[in-house]
């Protein structure tokens, strides 16, 4: 069966001109219809970025907001802070680490989940339990297991043989911790949404790969990793976002310590507003430095995404 | 032909107008009167009878206020009493929200007394003096009175937990190993090493509450300092953070750290008293209301077995001193429904017969902030045998802590330079002389 496409009369201004008012006209969307967004974007983003702006910007604590205008002092004040560089560097580590281990552990058990056949079903069900368990719920979980005296695994340590083993003790120690339960809290996320992507390999590739005698790590390269890429890099971004803002789980665990080793740049951005200095011009700068931060990491995550899509 | 709709000009038009409305909201709401106070004239003593108070209290205190307060309350006044309990470090910050949010919803405050300039300079208390004048102050420790209420000759509230540290041990783990309590910091650190050492690790020698806020590694840094003879504050008022005291008073937190309940920068005032309590550390520098707690077989395996000291002394100082850790008063928020009924109710839960009630009770987190609750039998025998110790501690010279606007600031830039000293992440020295200039700058 053959389609017959119409197509105006070339040659006919008046005619072509008409088509394309009564296209305009029949589309026509009113603008008022955008109100409800505007204002939502004004509420929603115009406001705290002014606000934030206004507070950076002038002499502000929590007592007395916006008492004048004092140019860049409080960006400076953070970079004189004691813990805010370090900060930030630290969101950065834990950004990229925390999303490295939650990428590899979540791909691992979704292609473990996937190899096991079958529906996603009860265990999969449980694997996705620390996801939706509140941060603070796991903060306070990790905490009870890892305290040095009657914790929860100081049998473990004991039959170890590492009896008095206190990985919150150094800074190192409790950073890595911070990272690794984060990532153990988080790789649930990547396991469901890479699952789902390699529901999306026909089955027909598995069968022709099987059939051309491809092994496990033929098949993974060149038959799924380039239908699930896209997604693993998309959760990548997502982690990196998720991980950047974590703040629950380090006021629970460590609350920063020990000294400043695990204050990340959103907790410091608490502690200089709420806990003790109540400065909140200085805490606004650190939010912007941190804001400017994130947006450059997440800029360039979003580089490498679109160039590993364009070559898939 | 103009659009029958809103044009993209006139759409762009209004957002940017409104932008710079609610952009410039605060600015304006800020110009109007953030930070007033308000003073309450002296007069009658407001009627309390059927009176609804909304109090925001310290967390440790909620026994106080819903156990004994609030039933008290109603039986004397058909009057309900609504809690509200904040976690210690967050409670200076959530009344300044409170009031400065405009949310409004406390008539009552527990205040910190070193977060009295912040409170005082976001207009969230209302100024008593009026009205304290009126009423008889004579009964309240001279110890705590000006130092809880008092700020630039002007009265915010009324004294209601006189909080100073006292030195608890476990006697019974003291006779096992043939040890005396110690009078000094070098006595303590021998002890704690002893302990520790001997024990396998089944018993700690002392535990170093090192939780890097003002109010628990503070309190362990001063305690030290005040007991090696040095103080915050020079004569003059200029910081004295470089002192020969407060060096050694830092290197004794760092020198006891390996003999302590692991880590001490981890631990707080609930984890201390569980070890101290439960048998696993001997010695606890720490509230006097901790002996309540000792005594109540409820919350303690150490029921008779316990001991109190003074705070140790150091280096050439012999005094004991101690110093008013945390501390509190209560005062009126400047949002109260009824600043009136409100300051009645201060009143009535402040004095003498509600402090020895509170003061007696185990759990309820209050010690003394009156004479007579000092004097009586009644909180001799539920305080024993810690009552002489306390008593000489209230009655005393205790160091007081700075309040004026800075302060919160000051103590936490304080203990963010202890814990890095504590970490190992500078030395002693560093931290201190890093301390002291940030105080140079804020109060010179």
């Amino acid at each position: 069966m053959t389609a017959t496409l119409e197509r105006p009369a070339t040659g006919a201004p008046a005619a072509r001109a008409r088509t394309r008012a009564q296209r305009r006209a029949g589309h026509r969307v009113p603008r008022w219809l955008a109100i409800p967004a505007v204002v939502s974007l004004l509420i929603t983003g115009l406001y705290p970025a002014a606000a934030g702006l206004a507070l950076a910007l002038t002499d502000s604590s929590l007592a007395r907001p916006l008492r004048g205008f004092v140019g860049f002092d409080n960006f400076v004040a953070a970079a004189e802070s004691v813990a805010f560089g370090g900060s930030l560097v630290r969101s950065a580590l834990f950004a990229v680490f925390a999303t490295a281990l939650a990428v590899v552990a979540g791909t691992a058990g979704a292609l473990a989940l996937q190899a096991r056949g079958g529906r996603f079903g009860l265990l999969g069900a449980v694997l996705l339990l620390p996801m939706v368990t509140p941060p603070v719920s796991v903060g306070v979980a990790w905490k009870l297991l890892l305290a040095p005296v009657g914790g929860g695994l100081t049998g473990l340590w004991d039959a170890l043989g590492v009896s008095g083993f206190n990985p919150l003790g150094s800074g190192v120690g409790a950073f890595a911790t911070l990272v690794v339960t984060h990532a153990w809290q988080w790789a649930p996320l990547v396991l469901l949404l890479v699952y789902a992507a390699l529901l999306g390999v026909p089955a027909e590739l598995w069968e022709a790969a099987a059939l051309d005698g491809a092994g496990w790590w033929r098949t993974l390269r060149s038959v799924v990793a380039p239908v699930v890429a896209p997604t693993v890099l998309a959760a990548a971004v997502l982690q990196l976002v998720i991980a950047f803002k974590v703040f629950d789980l380090v006021a629970v665990v460590t609350a920063g310590g020990p000294g400043v080793s695990t204050i990340v740049a959103s907790f410091e951005v608490f502690r200089t507003a709420f806990r003790g200095s109540f400065e909140v011009g200085t805490a606004a700068a650190e939010t912007i430095v941190l804001g400017l931060l994130v947006g450059v990491v997440l800029g360039a995550a979003g580089l490498v995404t679109r160039h590993t899509r364009g070559d898939a | 032909m103009p659009s029958p709709v809103l044009s993209r000009r006139l759409l762009l038009r209004s957002a940017l107008g409104a932008g710079a409305v609610v952009g410039l909201g605060p600015l304006l709401a800020a110009c109007g009167d953030g930070g007033s106070t308000t003073a309450l004239p002296a007069g009658e003593t407001a009627d309390l009878t059927g009176a609804t108070i909304r109090a925001m209290v310290n967390q440790p205190h909620v026994l106080a206020f819903t156990e004994l307060l609030a039933p008290a309350f109603e039986r004397e006044f058909g009057g309900r009493l609504e809690t509200t309990a904040v976690p210690y470090d967050q409670l200076t910050s959530q009344q300044i929200l409170d009031v400065q949010g405009g949310a409004g919803q406390f008539d009552v405050f527990d205040y910190f007394y070193f977060g009295l300039g912040a409170l005082v300079d976001a207009g969230a208390l209302v100024d008593l003096t009026d009205q304290l004048a009126a009423v008889d102050t004579s009964d309240f420790l001279r110890s705590v009175y000006d130092a809880y209420t008092l700020l630039d000759g002007r009265r915010y509230g009324v004294p209601f937990d006189g909080d100073v540290h006292v030195l608890y041990y476990n006697r019974e783990v003291f006779e096992t190993y043939g040890l005396e309590p110690p009078r000094t910091w070098d006595e303590y650190d021998a002890a704690a090493r002893t302990i520790t050492e001997r024990s396998g690790g089944s018993v700690y020698g002392a535990v170093v509450e090192g939780q890097q806020v003002p109010m628990i590694l503070g309190c362990s840094f001063i305690n030290r300092l005040a007991g090696y003879g040095g103080s915050l504050l020079g004569p003059d008022g200029a910081p004295a953070l470089t002192s020969d005291a407060a060096h050694a008073a830092l290197q004794h937190l760092v020198d006891v750290a390996p003999y302590a309940l692991p880590t001490p920068l981890q631990i707080g005032f609930d984890q201390a008293n569980s070890a101290f309590l439960s048998g696993q550390a001997a010695m606890l520098d720490t509230w006097t209301d901790l002996g309540l707690k000792a005594q109540d077989p409820a919350s303690s395996q150490i029921v008779d077995k316990w001991g109190v000291v003074p705070l140790p002394v150091g280096g050439s100082n012999t005094e004991h001193r101690t110093a008013l850790n945390a501390g509190f008063g209560l005062g009126v928020s400047t949002a109260a429904a009824d600043p009136a009924q409100a300051a009645a109710f201060v009143l009535w839960a402040t004095d003498r017969t509600r402090n020895l009630l509170l003061a007696s009770t185990a759990g309820a987190g209050i010690d003394p902030a009156r004479r007579s609750t000092l004097e009586s039998p009644e909180y001799a025998a539920a305080t024993a045998p810690a009552t002489e110790v306390i008593r000489q501690a209230l009655t005393g010279s205790p160091l007081v802590w700075p309040k004026d606007t800075d302060a919160p600031r000051l103590l936490q830039d304080l203990v963010d330079q202890l814990a890095l000293a504590i970490s190992g992440a500078q030395t002693p020295q560093q931290s201190l002389a890093n301390a002291q200039a940030s105080w140079e700058r804020a109060l010179t």
